[in-house]
């Protein structure tokens, strides 16, 4: 069961994973360390009391690669994967790694407040500060007691 | 890019430290996952390319043993404790593979750079001795 096959003229690398998969895919393990069938990028949605906060695993993009946007209460993210230039496909051993273009929209539990909207970007982790618009955060009323 | 020193603090966890603490204080088993990659060929040799969202070159850690190569990331988590999660597509965990090389690949001059969450390591061919004539020489 060839799970990968190398090229036949240089076998530089072999790979464990070939024995790991055979072991696991019986019981589905390779299918969790491997995460599998996911979207590009896969996002979390942390919600804070003055804010939401939006994270991005989008490895290898630039800040100028991508393109942020907010309309009515939904982030839309856009962006494309940069190949490496000049290798032929037939010189790949092995593609594992999303590639190409890709679009991803998420509505927002609640209203934002688009203009103060910031991101910052590290290490493929993209973060996207969303704070919450401020008629929606809880707000304490002084209650003062009268005299009569 | 910022890592504000209130995240570095969160970091340093004191439960880590110490060996004889309750299991509720115990610190979170953290979640390894394969990383997906790329390997290409080029004149030079191979080029290997993985997918560590969250490594850096410093939290990186790539070794060669015997013919071994293992890669190891370490995913920095900075966000604050206090968060609610509304939408999770993705755990946060380390990252680590393995491949065995052969003897082809030049393993002293295996280089390696870390950008943008993507790891790449130039396998170099090693340069094979030219192809000698051999004189046959005549009596």
């Amino acid at each position: 069961m060839p799970v990968f096959r190398w090229g036949h003229a240089w076998q530089a690398i072999d790979d464990l994973e070939r024995e790991v998969d055979r072991l696991l895919q019986g019981v589905g393990l390779a299918l969790h360390g491997f995460r599998i069938g996911r979207n590009f990028p896969a996002v979390n949605l942390f919600e804070f009391e003055e804010e939401f906060l939006l994270t991005a695993e989008l490895p290898g993009t630039r800040p100028d690669d991508l393109e942020l946007t907010l309309a009515s209460g939904v982030l839309t993210m856009k962006g494309e994967r940069p190949v490496p230039e000049g290798v032929a496909d037939d010189r790949y051993r092995r593609r594992e790694r999303f590639r190409g273009a890709w679009q991803r929209s998420l509505s927002l539990p609640e209203r934002i407040e688009e203009e103060q909207l910031t991101a910052e970007f590290t290490n493929g982790i993209l973060k996207v500060h969303l704070p919450k618009a401020t008629e929606v955060q809880p707000r304490r009323i002084q209650v003062i007691e009268s005299d009569d | 890019m910022t890592n504000g020193s209130d995240l570095m603090s969160s970091d340093a966890n004191p439960a880590q430290e110490t060996d004889n603490v309750t299991p509720a204080e115990s610190p979170v088993e953290r979640r390894v996952f394969t990383p997906p990659i790329d390997i290409y060929e080029t004149e030079e040799g191979l080029v290997l390319c993985a997918d560590l969202p969250g490594v850096s070159a410093d939290s990186l850690d790539l070794q060669i043993q015997d013919n071994k190569l293992t890669l190891f990331g370490r995913v920095e988590v900075s966000l604050p404790a206090a968060g609610q999660s509304v939408h999770e597509e993705y755990e946060v965990g380390d990252f680590l593979r393995s491949f065995i090389l052969s003897d082809d690949v030049d393993h002293d001059r295996i280089r390696a750079k870390m950008s943008h969450g993507v790891l790449e390591v130039v396998l170099p061919r090693t340069t094979k001795a030219d192809a000698r004539r051999i004189t046959v020489q005549s009596d």
